[in-house]
């Protein structure tokens, strides 16, 4: 019986003998051309002292000298120079497909926590709402926010612009976006997600899977969009009754497109497929600790990589061994050899 | 922590199937894996460090004191500080009277009697640098192994002073030391608790964050020697309305907790030894 493991403390001791380092005998690497640094950088570290470069993110200026701010690599740009972090909080980009959590309701706007320095905001404009596409957001709308996403709802959305200090604006404006449901959300460093041209996949076992670019996860059971009405029946009955009485019909006075007013409430629907069966949940669990163990031996996370190391531990009939260590060492292991004998690693 | 109405229903559903599936695929007994160390502070008699793989990071210290056995109510203090959190708050009070519970009763007193004036008291600083879910399962398994590690110098003065008053004087050699629990007196082992959660008709020992999020009910239920210790106390793992426990819980946690106890009492054991080679090789 499997019931606990304990692993030691790994100790990084230094030798007592030879625990300074000359620093002469670092060999630091120039680039020939501008006498930079080409590797990773530390915090306070010099980078440069030809004033010619302009200061970038990353960096500062003391006594006519550039400092490194960050643990990261060099980044030149003609003259500009900044130093991309290794590690940090997300920094969105526009057209990022990325999952959040709703953490305020406000004026016209949710505010969104993307686990970057600053929460997002989703405007009342930038969502689909009930009654089609093609409709302005009435007062109404405005009293029924929290009908569609209130605190604590996780949705899939796109950055749509930036703001001047760096904050996303978000949009929900396509079919494949929007609240999440029937799965179970992980989080792992946005650092590790490579970027690619479509962040949704299918997996192996009935499973979809979206990799936020900013590092957050949700893998779901694969359900085919064929919408049932009773859930959306069940809320339009509750915004119904926040409303007072009075008669709330979503775009009232727009033209709408009926097809979409269908499944619109559906979109907002917080009732999970009622038969997601046993081995769909414990398939879940294990592509969770697949990408744990993909996180915790710092490897890019992508959709190859997941299904490679969904194959791996299949050699673990008990996918609960796979939180530990050892284990999680040995997928990563296999992950990365299986890369290389592909001649892609 | 904050769940979507979607996922909290997406956990309970997956938590209440026979048997169940757990977030992390792991089994309704199995504990999280931990890293432990203990014997590392100079300064304390004993001491020990756990960290789960949640973030969560607890260190205990063990320090004793030569005190006069008829001037003190009891003889082991326990403290517990988190940080950022107010020592006066309920949450740590609920902590410390939980351990205070089981250790004041379950603890063999007897030990620490010196001569027949004089007493070991014994305190115990808990210090949680983080936690994510219910900290006191850490907490426990950090006492245990912070009891277990401690070491009490050898004292050499007489035992009977009941006719002549006498200061206890002690051997200032600290190889010659003994420890509070011998390896080899197996039926006094320092007692352990472990949290239990309920929902539906499963019980999992040591829930993690998001599974006490969703989880009807708690159990803290005490071990030691290998069997079930008072106190058993129903706790509320999630801001929620809890639901009643019934007596099959408390069986089927029991049952599990018996199983799992000997376990984990053994894997801690091998960690204070190996910890204890590592003392000895330095003195």
């Amino acid at each position: 019986m499997d019931v606990i493991s304990i692993i030691r403390p790994k100790v990084t001791g230094y030798d007592e003998e030879d625990s300074d380092v000359e620093m002469s005998d670092v060999e630091v690497n120039l680039d020939k051309d501008s006498g930079l640094k080409t590797d990773v950088v530390t915090p306070g570290e010099l980078v440069t002292d030809d004033p010619i470069w302009m200061r970038g993110h990353g960096t500062y200026f003391l006594n006519e000298k550039t400092y490194s701010a960050v643990a990261g690599s060099i980044l030149k740009v003609n003259r500009l120079l900044s130093v991309i972090p290794l590690r940090g909080r997300y920094q969105p980009e526009t057209g990022d497909h990325i999952i959040g959590r709703i953490k305020e309701v406000g004026h016209k706007r949710w505010k969104v926590d993307i686990g970057g320095k600053q929460d997002a905001v989703l405007m009342l404009g930038s969502v689909n709402l009930p009654g089609g596409v093609l409709r302005r957001k009435s007062e109404s709308d405005e009293l029924q926010m929290r009908n569609f996403l209130k605190e604590g709802d996780l949705l899939n959305a796109e950055v749509q612009s930036l703001f001047q200090d760096g904050a996303a604006s978000l949009h929900t404006r396509s079919l494949k976006y929007g609240k999440l449901r029937n799965g179970y959300f992980v989080k792992v460093p946005s650092s590790l997600i490579v970027r690619s041209k479509n962040h949704s996949h299918q997996l192996p076992g009935n499973i979809s899977i979206i990799l936020g670019v900013n590092g957050y996860i949700w893998i779901s059971k694969n359900v085919s969009s064929n919408f049932d009405s009773t859930n959306s029946k069940t809320n339009k009955h509750e915004a119904k009754l926040v409303n007072h009485g009075k008669e709330y019909n979503p775009g009232q006075g727009t033209l709408s497109i009926p097809k979409l007013e269908e499944s619109s409430w559906e979109i907002y629907s917080d009732k999970n497929d009622p038969d997601i069966s046993e081995s769909i949940r414990s398939t879940i669990a294990r592509y969770v600790n697949c990408i744990k163990c993909l996180s915790h031996c710092e490897i890019g996370i992508t959709e190859q990589r997941i299904v490679t190391a969904y194959e791996a531990s299949m050699a673990y009939e008990n996918a609960g061994s796979l939180i530990d260590v050892e284990v999680m060492e040995n997928i990563g292991s296999d992950v990365i050899n299986g890369e290389k004998m592909r001649g892609n690693g | 922590m904050i769940l979507s109405p979607a996922e909290r229903s997406y956990l309970y559903d997956s938590l209440s199937v026979q048997p169940p599936v757990r977030p992390d695929a792991r089994s309704a007994h199995q504990f999280r894996p931990i890293e432990a160390s203990c014997s590392f502070l100079p300064n304390s008699n004993g001491s020990s460090r756990v960290r789960l793989s949640d973030g969560g990071e607890a260190i205990v210290s063990v320090k004793t004191q030569v005190v006069l056995t008829k001037n003190e109510s009891s003889l082991i203090s326990i403290d517990v500080d988190i940080n950022k959190e107010r020592d006066d708050s309920n949450f740590i009070k609920n902590l410390i009277s939980s351990l205070e519970s089981i250790l004041l009763k379950k603890f063999p007193i007897e030990k620490l009697k010196l001569t027949e004036r004089y007493s070991f008291k014994v305190y115990i600083d808990c210090f949680i640098l983080s936690h994510n879910s219910y900290p006191l399962g850490l907490l426990s398994l950090c006492i245990y192994l912070a009891l277990k590690s401690t070491r009490l110098p050898l004292l050499t003065s007489t035992v009977n002073d009941r006719e002549i008053e006498e200061q206890p004087t002690f051997n200032d050699d600290w190889e010659a030391s003994k420890k509070l629990f011998e390896p080899s007196e197996h039926q006094d082992d320092p007692p352990l608790l472990f949290v239990v959660g309920i929902i539906g008709n499963n019980v999992f020992i040591d829930p993690s964050n998001e599974e006490e999020e969703v989880s009807e009910n708690g159990l803290i239920v005490g071990f030691a020697n290998g069997e079930i210790v008072p106190p058993v106390q129903s706790t509320n793992l999630s801001n929620r309305d809890s639901k009643g426990i019934s007596p099959k819980h408390i069986l089927k946690a029991y049952s599990m907790v018996r199983n799992c106890g000997k376990e984990v009492v053994k894997a801690l054991n091998t960690v204070v030894s190996s910890d204890d080679d590592v003392f000895t090789s330095i003195y």
